[in-house]
């Protein structure tokens, strides 16, 4: 479903502190496949999670979804793929303060357009299903860490994508949350999306639910299994 | 004299177009040379990102020369007051060598950027960059004109000397001066007038056709430049003559005049934009066969060959309102043999 050819991507290229984050990437991702990058800090996996996600293009190497080259396609469309395709979750969970937490899983929605009182109603069926439907009126900055992380997935699954992308999801959360947002993703794999995480939690690879590990090192994949 | 605020508008304007063109032409040349979309070399996906910014820049000061057009005949028109024996824009035009010359390089400026904006819009729409080469292609061969625009334009205003005394619009525009504007002059009116419409209801129909069909954006592109070159005869031929009301009076000029009313105004921009939207749609049309294309350039020209039909239309419908609202009866003078 995805592959990369050659990716190799470079901060602040021509300068004096040029970094080489990825050093020639090749790999195929099925879909509806739960596959974590997992390495050190400084690996490269978050950078390659933004290449895959289309949150940023690499310096060399293609990407393509399904068979179509999405690295090179002008913004106008690539925010498509981002929106309809994708849904992320990132490590600070980036909820937009002082709106509450239904307000904030259907922000992303609203560009794309559509019903709004049906957009509200998807809405509140993700708040339910991940049991926060008697928070949905809250103010996010009033929820707990999981409670915030949960708002985040629903976020990230209200235009419902193919692929979910989560960067260090576990990152802030204890091991209680964290066995909680394995669950999550369980269902979500079972609802068929293709999952995408980075890592470097060993619950999280060690989890029966990820199907695939990817372990980069300086910019390089190292292992695969 | 070369301290007008439209002078300086329109040499900024010429400027900042030559100085992106030589700015945009090793990019370009890049383009041509290297551009390979399978690839995903380091170059290919620089050169991908580069296209963004190269193309806003190359949209803006084009964009800017379509209005700079109107502002050149405008800012012509005005200084009239300023030289001894200039009566409208022909006077302005005339105080050097370079005034005529400049006035048709913006024109040619004008219909050459309208193309060119089409078919960057054109490409914008395709997700795999189609055009990208072919844009970059004409971008360099419309180089020298729009570096000769600039050196015309500032050799005419450098050249403006208020104590030249110039020639008015009846000593160009009059059935006994030898050249084109003499012989559009003399034009008998009744052949310019069966010339005029007809070229007008030829392109205004083309271009309904083009609009409903979406194909057809060649023929569009040549009944627009017919039309084109028969409206302005035809203004020079007998409208004029039925706006000033005077059976000698051909100028295409004074029409832009406060006394007329501005209805230079109301003639020619609905014609250069007609014939910018026509020429567009025939440029645009050469690529539909291209895949990622076929439905983005039935509809380009479908909404082009719209703006063209409106404005063909509307010129010809205020060259009727000026004929009917004229007291001049040309006509039937014609046919009695009363008429010069």
């Amino acid at each position: 479903m995805i592959e990369l050819s050659g990716i190799r991507k470079a901060f602040n290229q021509g300068r004096e502190n040029e970094f080489w984050a990825l050093q020639g990437i090749d790999l195929k991702i099925p879909a509806q496949q739960v596959t974590v990058f997992y390495g050190p800090s400084g690996s490269g996996k978050t950078t390659l999670l933004t290449v895959v996600g289309c949150l940023a293009r690499p310096t060399v190497g293609r990407v393509t979804l399904k068979g179509t080259d999405i690295s090179g396609l002008p913004e106008r469309f690539l925010t498509g793929i981002r929106r309809r395709t994708f849904g992320f979750i990132f490590q600070q969970f980036h909820l937009i303060r002082g709106l509450s937490a239904l307000d904030n899983v259907m922000l992303p929605a609203y560009p794309i357009g559509g019903d709004w009182r049906v957009l509200r109603a998807r809405a509140e069926a993700l708040l339910d299903q991940l049991k926060l439907g008697h928070r949905r009126a809250a103010r996010v900055e009033w929820l707990s860490g999981g409670e915030q992380q949960r708002v985040a997935i629903a976020r990230a699954l209200i235009n419902d994508p193919e692929v979910v992308v989560a960067d260090e999801p576990t990152a802030n959360l204890d091991s209680a949350l964290s066995k909680e947002f394995l669950g999550i993703l369980e269902t979500l794999a079972g609802q068929g999306r293709s999952i995408l995480l980075t890592s470097h939690d060993p619950m999280v690879v060690e989890s029966s639910v990820v199907q695939r590990v990817i372990t980069l090192r300086d910019g390089r994949i190292v292992g695969d299994a | 004299m070369f301290f007008q605020p439209a002078i300086i508008a329109l040499l900024f304007a010429s400027a900042a177009n030559v100085v992106v063109l030589v700015g945009v032409s090793p990019f370009a040349v890049a383009i041509v040379r290297h551009w390979d979309v399978h690839s995903g070399s380091e170059r290919q996906l620089r050169l991908e990102r580069r296209t963004y910014l190269m193309s806003a820049l190359v949209t803006f000061v084009l964009g800017v020369q379509l209005v700079a057009l109107l502002l050149f005949v405008f800012n012509a028109d005005r200084m009239a007051a300023m030289f001894v024996g200039a009566m409208c824009a022909v006077g302005t035009l005339n105080v050097n060598a370079y005034g005529f010359p400049a006035l048709i390089a913006q024109m040619a400026v004008f219909f050459a950027a309208a193309t060119w904006l089409a078919v960057n819009h054109v490409d914008t729409q395709a997700p795999d960059y189609p055009l990208v080469r072919t844009k970059y292609v004409w971008l360099l061969v419309l180089a020298p004109l729009l570096i000769a625009a600039f050196a015309l334009q500032w050799r005419y205003f450098l050249g403006l000397k208020a104590d030249v005394i110039t020639s008015c619009c009846s000593r160009l525009f009059s059935s006994q001066v030898r050249g084109l504007s003499g012989d559009l002059s003399a034009w008998p009116p009744l052949p310019a007038m069966i010339a005029f419409y007809a070229s007008l209801g030829v392109a205004t129909i083309t271009a309904a056709f083009v609009a409903a069909k979406q194909r057809g954006g060649y023929a569009l592109a040549i009944a627009s430049l017919g039309a084109f070159v028969m409206a302005l005869a035809g203004i020079i031929a007998f409208l004029s003559l039925y706006v000033y009301e005077q059976p000698h009076h051909h100028c295409p000029f004074c029409l832009l005049k406060a006394e007329y009313g501005y209805v230079g105004y109301w003639l020619y921009v609905p014609l250069f934009l007609a014939t910018a939207s026509g020429l567009a749609a025939g440029a645009v049309q050469r690529f539909a066969t291209v895949p990622s294309l076929r439905a983005i350039v039935p509809a380009t020209c479908g909404r082009l060959a719209r703006v063209a039909a409106v404005g063909f239309a509307i010129v010809a419908i205020v060259a009727t309102v000026i004929v009917l609202r004229s007291h001049l009866i040309l006509i039937g003078h014609v046919s009695t043999g009363v008429t010069p």
